[in-house]
């Protein structure tokens, strides 16, 4: 407002210096009126302007902090309607409010845009508590202050020390509370795997063997489909744990390690062997094509989330899943992605010490039932106090799994900085699938993009 | 476009009619040539739309397991689905209450400009003019930045604002949506009125009306066209901003209805044919404006294009 009526005074400023020219008598005599009501336009928005902030700052700090009377914003990362993970989300708000008494404010944005637009919503005018996953994406945040220490907030009951390490930033302090997670792992048809009588491979040489026999019998033995972008980051991820293993993994991600290294080219060149046995032009197909062709037969495994079942639409009674085999013996198998999703505290928010307790609750095995009480579809809870009788038998083995696991990684655009994962190795690994042969010119690549993005 | 033309052409087709018999510009061979590669240019364009509007009336599991070049599973489910689960009530209500204020807050001011520089010769007319429109050539995207942090810190007394700033608020969007499109409606507006007899405003003046008077009693009435035609342009443009809605609103529940399409996809799962249906939902109010107003449309876009 300020800056148009400023910009009609300049105006109005030209016009009087020119008025000897050729402005009728009329147009002088009103305009010396106008400019008057523009400048006493001007101090009066000026006012405004100012009360306004004197509104603003009463506003923000009276009454008490939690407890009745109190308001917390909660900003989550699922938009009304979408279904289970939105339901559970607004149980767990309103459980709180019952059990606390402090007013939840929930604020509801779809996960795409909620993901899209974080950097503008933290540094705007942020929720107190909003969802955010666990892994370098909360540490990037945490570095720039973002968001709020919460490590007086910690040890929380029931969240082990896996969790506690998944919520550590580099500078040793907590600033994320857990909620759930799901693995990434080969998803199989049961009813196929049976009629064809497969079994899940233990070794690579049961593996090698088994995808044999599938394509043998006119199955492709993997689903594929990364016209998405993300879904093959899976695939590179799992290759790259089982043949360098978990801390190489690990570093590579934070930019330690080599992208144009022997170890990195291996992984590669081992899933240029393997992509004979996935369906071809995976280019051209999402992970939502991919699973129905799994879902229909004409694939017999697919690497992929537990959100595969929603794809499928059905409840996922005939799938079944087992962690990928191990490649190199001296490595094992005991390492998997499974992405943690929980909270975090914005540094930005209006009630700090509201949302420092809210997030602690969040952790609880008290929150994660209200959720899964709520939806029909329940999410694996990260409190080991929660209750499992609400879990599909997926989920069961799920928890089995990601239990036995000695190490979890968060998946690639997790682990590592969000802008080399998005515009450097979505495009290089479509790059690779198109071309399996130039690893070399792939892996420079991506190493050179790499040295100007982690310095 | 041809409307315009056509108004003014009947004396002059008359001459001109056995010239083109002979093989002018538009001889039958060519007429032919030209309606074929236009009716195939109308098809490339028209196809997405009509694959969307056709596969929003398809349910998503027989498409999935038959493929989209099947045939079958019609079900209108979509649409009712689409309207509940993306609120659409509530985020056309924003739309609104956004695209309302801000198209008459649009032609408003642009009008006054437009009145100044095209009634009263100032050695800073030009420049003034330029100035408007070279704001108009710069891509939002390169502001972005600045208005947020301006955004920002501009505070707002609560009752207009539940977040205290700009951001996060309709005033926010109706302001950036004024700005960015006065610098248009100026140029067009400004053109046209060059165009009104200069005798009718010394007669005005002799009777002794105001500038004012002249601006609101004079003017206004005989830019009805103008005006007409650029509200409907505005009312589509702004309406369909979907940027800085997402940029500057953070509160779901107060996104304007093209931003909430994303409501409908999920984190991983994306129902497509859904999808669709909303997309077809939210282009409703356009195309409806677009068909009922469409003579607007064609004169709104060859506006000022005879003077300049």
């Amino acid at each position: 407002m300020l800056c148009i009526l400023v910009g009609f005074c300049l105006q109005e400023a030209v016009v009087s210096r020119t008025t000897s020219t050729a402005i009728p008598r009329s147009t002088v005599a009103t305009m010396a009126a106008t400019r008057r009501n523009v400048l006493r336009g001007i101090g009066l928005s000026g006012l405004a302007v100012g009360g306004a902030s004197l509104l603003a700052a009463c506003g923000g700090d009276s009454g008490p902090a939690t407890g009745s009377g109190a308001t917390v914003k909660f900003g989550i990362n699922e938009a009304e309607g979408v279904g289970a993970a939105h339901d559970r989300l607004a149980a767990i708000a309103k459980a709180y409010q019952q059990e606390s008494g402090t007013t939840v404010d929930l604020n509801a944005v779809d996960h795409n845009t909620f993901q899209e637009s974080i950097n503008t919503y933290l540094q705007g005018t942020p929720d107190d508590v909003f969802t955010w996953f666990a892994g370098f994406r909360m540490a990037q945040f945490a570095e720039a202050g973002l968001i709020t220490d919460l490590s007086d907030q910690w040890p929380i009951d029931g969240l082990n020390d896996s969790f506690k390490q998944a919520a550590t930033a580099p500078d040793g302090k907590q600033y994320f509370v857990p909620i759930s997670y799901y693995p990434w792992a080969v998803f199989y048809r049961k009813s196929v795997f049976e009629k064809n009588g497969w079994a899940p491979p233990s070794t690579n040489d049961d593996f090698m063997a088994l995808m044999d026999d599938m394509q043998g019998k006119g199955v492709t033995p993997f689903a594929f489909g990364d016209k998405d972008g993300w879904p093959a980051m899976g695939t590179f991820d799992i290759l790259n744990m089982r043949l360098n293993g978990f801390d190489f993994h690990m570093s590579l991600m934070a930019g330690d390690e080599a992208w144009d290294g022997d170890e990195v080219k291996g992984v590669f060149d081992t899933w240029r062997k393997l992509l004979p046995y996935h369906q071809a032009d995976p280019l051209g197909r999402t992970w939502q094509e991919a699973a129905t062709s799994m879902g229909k037969g004409e694939c017999g495994m697919y690497l992929l989330g537990t959100f595969v079942v929603d794809a499928l639409g059905e409840n996922g009674e005939d799938l079944d899943f087992f962690t990928f085999p191990e490649l190199d013996s001296s490595i094992g198998s005991d390492a998997l992605d499974a992405p943690i999703d929980g909270f975090c505290v914005a540094s930005a928010g209006q009630n700090q010490d509201a949302g420092k307790a809210m997030a602690k609750w969040l952790g609880s095995a008290a929150a994660a039932d209200a959720g899964n009480n709520a939806a029909d579809a329940p999410f694996i809870a990260a409190n080991e106090g929660a209750s499992t009788s609400t879990y599909s038998d997926l989920q069961k083995k799920s928890a089995e799994v990601v239990g036995a696991a000695a190490n979890i990684a968060q998946f690639m655009d997790r682990d590592t900085n969000a802008d080399f994962a998005n515009t450097v190795m979505i495009p290089s690994i479509q790059a690779f699938l198109k071309d399996p042969d130039d690893i070399d010119g792939v892996t420079a690549s991506i190493q050179e993009q790499a040295n100007s993005i982690f310095g | 476009m041809t409307t315009g033309t056509a108004v003014a052409a009947p004396p002059a087709t008359k001459d001109t009619a056995p010239k083109r018999r002979e093989g002018g510009v538009m001889s039958k061979r060519r007429g032919t040539v030209a309606t074929v590669i236009m009716a195939l240019l109308a098809l490339a364009w028209l196809f997405p739309l009509l694959w969307a509007l056709i596969n929003s009336f398809r349910e998503y599991a027989y498409t999935q397991a038959n493929g989209y070049l099947s045939f079958g599973g019609w079900t209108t489910s979509n649409y009712e689905q689409a309207w509940t689960q993306a609120n659409f009530g509530l985020h056309m209500k924003n739309s609104l209450l956004i695209t309302i204020p801000a198209v008459l807050l649009t032609l408003l001011l642009s009008s006054m400009v437009a009145f100044v520089l095209a009634r009263f010769s100032y050695r800073f007319n030009l420049a003034l003019l330029g100035v408007f429109l070279a704001a108009n050539l710069l891509p939002p995207q390169a502001l972005l930045i600045p208005v947020f942090r301006m955004f920002r810190e501009v505070p707002l007394p609560l009752f207009m604002s539940d977040s205290g700033s700009m951001l996060n608020s309709f005033w926010a969007l109706i302001l950036v949506n004024t700005a960015f499109q006065l610098g248009f409606c100026t140029f067009v507006l400004s053109n046209y009125m060059k165009t009104l007899p200069h005798e009718i405003y010394e007669s005005a003046e002799l009777d002794g009306a105001s500038v004012w008077r002249q601006y609101w009693q004079l003017t206004m009435p005989l830019v009805r066209p103008a005006l007409a035609a650029l509200a409907t342009l505005q009312v589509t443009w702004v309406y369909n901003e979907f940027f800085w809605a997402t940029v500057l609103i953070q509160q779901g529940d107060k996104l304007p209805v093209t931003s909430a399409l994303n409501n409908l996809r999920g984190q991983f799962f994306t129902d497509t044919n859904l999808v669709a249906a909303g997309s077809i939902i939210v282009a409703l109010p356009v195309l409806v404006v677009f068909f009922a107003l469409q003579k607007q449309f064609v004169s709104g876009l060859t506006l000022g294009s005879t003077k300049g």
